[in-house]
């Protein structure tokens, strides 16, 4: 192995020990701090398990209690949480999942994103349930994870390198191939803090939203390798894990909604999208695909089979989901590069008039490697682009004419923010910040939420309910996400998407669903089934009896903590607003005219009542908190007499 | 009736592109008439359409009517008019 050991290697997790685990637990959360280089184990109890589960519920708990509202993003006492869950290393389709939970570089409020591929499987085999990153470390670090062998290394050499580069390093270094060794890393995005940076891994997996490569540039820690650990997890229903394991896989075959993701994972939703007036079009100036451009061209088959690909699956998955592709002609023929999700469609390519599958295919790569959020540099370069169309900004800013459509320009913009070059630093702030910094005409053209956060990769002028989301969510992304399975929890199958009533009542009846599924270590797209089944593969694996009710409970406790946290940050109700451009009513398509702001009051008011929060203070009400089990919480937020 | 992409599945086809049918209508008959008539003949269509019920609609498939989302212009109840077009499509799934 090469490599400087910045510290001598710990005893993490004695293989002396003999404590009783519960079934799907590893046992113990890794705290790291880069200041000391201290590293430890600590155990957490059963008690704590249930409780606060894993992912997004664990590193909300903890957020809460260690970061205060002087801590900001690019404080060294800010945490970087990695948490994985009790499904992930069983199984279970799709359970390498990974939450990372901080305080986000975009809104400087609480962050929870998702990535799949290897590392919650790799983690949990290593003993650890999830790692908790502090302080900053005096010059650039990676961490490695070998079972007990948990060290700070020289990452030097890694400066500078993109994340598949950085993969590519590390897993030569150390001899390993294939899925032996899952590395998460920043590129030069993070390295030089870009608001919208993102932790890339496995060759095409992102934590993309609200910064958190920016949390983990500032802390001058340049990667996460982990190498698949020795250690077997237990379950306490081994047979129950795999009836229901069996179960969800199952239902993703057959489901009439799930099945199509079986297949063709998110590409089927460029074309769905387009004809809902959804998908994002040059900034949302037009829901209309240009002349001669033929949808049918656009569906899955079409997408996927113009390509030399492989399937990319990630830990124990069966889904046809993520591939890996060679570009067969144009320029960059030749070139390795992930299959774009749909995001990658909308934010690389149709947000910013590019329309070459080729090209859109390469160049979501490339943001991937450079350990950019894709969506928030579609809204940045649309911008950009329409900008220079209309003249408020010009040439001689962003020095060279950047048109819609143009894959070189959009990639020299992607260096240019990467490395924080001329116009590209302000733009490396983020949509928000950099139109509020122009003013007049460009900042009504800017996509983004009052808290600073942008939408994921979709026009919301057509989907109310995720504009509601995203703008009222804790998470700086979407925090209900996509209803699956509505009436499981008792919310009608349909509604009329241009209700803001009904649209309120739907977004604040889901609540909480996403949370639980973002706590388990699954992807969230092999849980697009029945809870009830994912539900019996947790109860199997830990023991516990877990049923539909107590996971929205559980969910709306970690909805309610997040809230709180951003509330002490002073991000309120009042940011709880889309920008000019992203709430206007679209000019053409099948949602034109529809304007969602002569709703929006009407909207909050039923969504508040829904949550249970108070509409003009924002928290939880006493009584909602009562309800949680959050009586701790309660007497943060109201003081001891309520 | 128009199908679209995903939903061809149900109806025998490939899951992509789109498929077309002239459906026949007396006066007065409404959105959920002609498309319970359709979907009958389809087994698999009718199934992932409709809730158990088979009165209201399931949360599988968008409808739309003349491109516009089911509860803009039209419900279930309202007539239909020649020349009309009825449009299935797959649920919105993943991001």
């Amino acid at each position: 192995m090469t490599g400087t050991a910045l510290r001598a290697p710990t005893q993490a997790r004695p293989r002396t020990e003999t404590r009783a685990v519960l079934g799907g637990y590893a046992g113990k959360l890794l705290r790291v701090n880069l200041t000391t280089g201290k590293i430890r184990a600590e155990p957490w109890t059963p008690e704590e398990m249930r409780l606060w589960v894993g992912g997004v519920g664990l590193g909300a708990k903890i957020l809460y209690d260690e970061v205060g509202p002087r801590v900001h993003w690019d404080h060294p006492e800010n945490r970087l949480i990695m948490a994985t869950g009790p499904l992930a290393g069983l199984p279970v389709w799709g359970t390498g999942g990974l939450t990372v939970v901080t305080r986000g570089a975009l809104t400087d409020g609480a962050t929870s994103t998702q990535a799949n591929g290897f590392f919650g499987a790799c983690l949990k085999f290593s003993g650890y349930d999830a790692i908790i990153i502090q302080g900053q470390a005096r010059r650039w670090v990676y961490l490695y994870i070998n079972d007990d062998v948990v060290e700070l290394r020289d990452a030097r050499h890694l400066l500078g390198k993109d994340t598949w580069e950085c993969q590519d390093v590390l897993s030569a270094e150390h001899g390993l191939t294939g899925h032996q060794m899952s590395v998460y890393s920043i590129g030069p995005a993070g390295e030089n803090l870009v608001r919208f940076a993102a932790i890339q891994g496995d060759y095409g997996h992102v934590a993309s939203k609200n910064g958190c490569g920016a949390v983990m540039g500032k802390k001058r820690l340049k990667a996460v390798s982990i190498v698949r650990g020795t250690r077997a997890l237990d379950a306490a229903d081994p047979r129950g894990v795999v009836q229901a394991a069996d179960d969800i896989a199952h239902d993703l075959k057959t489901d009439p909604s799930a099945r199509s993701l079986y297949e063709w994972g998110t590409l089927p939703a460029v074309v769905n999208l387009y004809k809902m007036g959804v998908l994002p079009i040059k900034n949302y100036t037009t829901n209309v695909a240009p002349a001669g451009v033929e949808m049918a061209d656009w569906e899955a088959p079409k997408l996927r089979h113009g390509f030399d690909h492989r399937g990319h699956q990630c830990s124990a998955c069966g889904m046809h989901h993520c591939h890996m592709q060679v570009i067969p002609r144009g320029k960059h023929k030749g070139e390795l590069v992930d299959e774009p999700e749909y995001e990658g469609w909308s934010g690389a390519g149709w947000q910013i008039g590019l329309l070459d599958k080729e090209s859109i295919a390469w160049l979501n790569t490339r943001i991937d490697r450079a350990s950019v959020d894709v969506n928030e540099f579609g809204w940045v370069c649309g911008w950009v682009m329409e900008g220079m169309e209309k003249g408020y900004i010009t040439k001689a800013q962003l020095g060279f004419e950047l048109r819609w459509g143009d894959l070189e320009g959009a990639a020299r913009l992607l260096d240019m923010i990467s490395h924080r070059k001329g116009f590209g630093n302000l733009l490396a702030e983020g949509v928000k910040v950099a139109a509020e910094k122009l003013g007049g005409a460009a900042q009504e053209a800017a996509i983004y939420t009052l808290k600073g956060a942008s939408p994921r990769g979709h026009d919301h002028r057509g989907r109310w309910e995720e504009m509601l989301d995203t703008c009222t969510a804790s998470t700086g992304t979407l925090e209900s996400g996509v209803p699956a399975h509505v009436t499981e929890v008792g919310l009608p199958a349909r509604i009329n998407p241009f209700s803001g009533e009904e649209v309120a009542r739907q977004v604040a009846g889901i609540l909480g669903r996403r949370h639980f599924e973002d706590s388990l270590g699954i992807c969230s797209f092999t849980t697009r089934t029945r809870l009830e089944n994912v539900c019996r593969a947790l109860s199997a694996a830990t023991g516990w009896l877990y049923t539909v009710d107590e996971c929205v409970r559980f969910g709306r406790r970690t909805a309610a903590i997040l809230r709180a946290f951003n509330l002490r940050c002073g991000i309120g109700p009042e940011t709880e607003r889309p920008s000019a451009r992203y709430g206007s009513a679209p000019l053409d398509g099948p949602a034109k005219g529809q304007a969602i702001m002569d709703q929006w009051e009407k909207m909050l008011d039923s969504w508040y009542a829904g949550v249970g929060y108070d509409r003009k203070t924002g928290r939880p009400t006493p009584e909602t908190l009562r309800k949680l089990g959050l009586d701790w919480l309660r007497k943060d937020l109201w003081g001891k007499k309520r | 009736m128009e199908v679209l992409s995903w939903i061809t599945k149900f109806i025998g086809g490939p899951g992509t592109g789109r498929k077309e049918f002239e459906e026949a209508f007396v006066p007065g008959e409404t959105v959920g008439d002609v498309l319970g008539r359709f979907s009958a003949r389809y087994p698999e269509l009718d199934t992932a359409l409709w809730d158990a019920s088979k009165k209201a609609l399931g949360e599988h498939i968008e409808v739309m009517v003349n491109d516009a989302v089911l509860g803009l212009s039209h419900t279930l109840d309202t007539p239909l008019k020649a020349g009309d077009r009825i449009t299935l499509l797959g649920q919105y799934m993943g991001g």
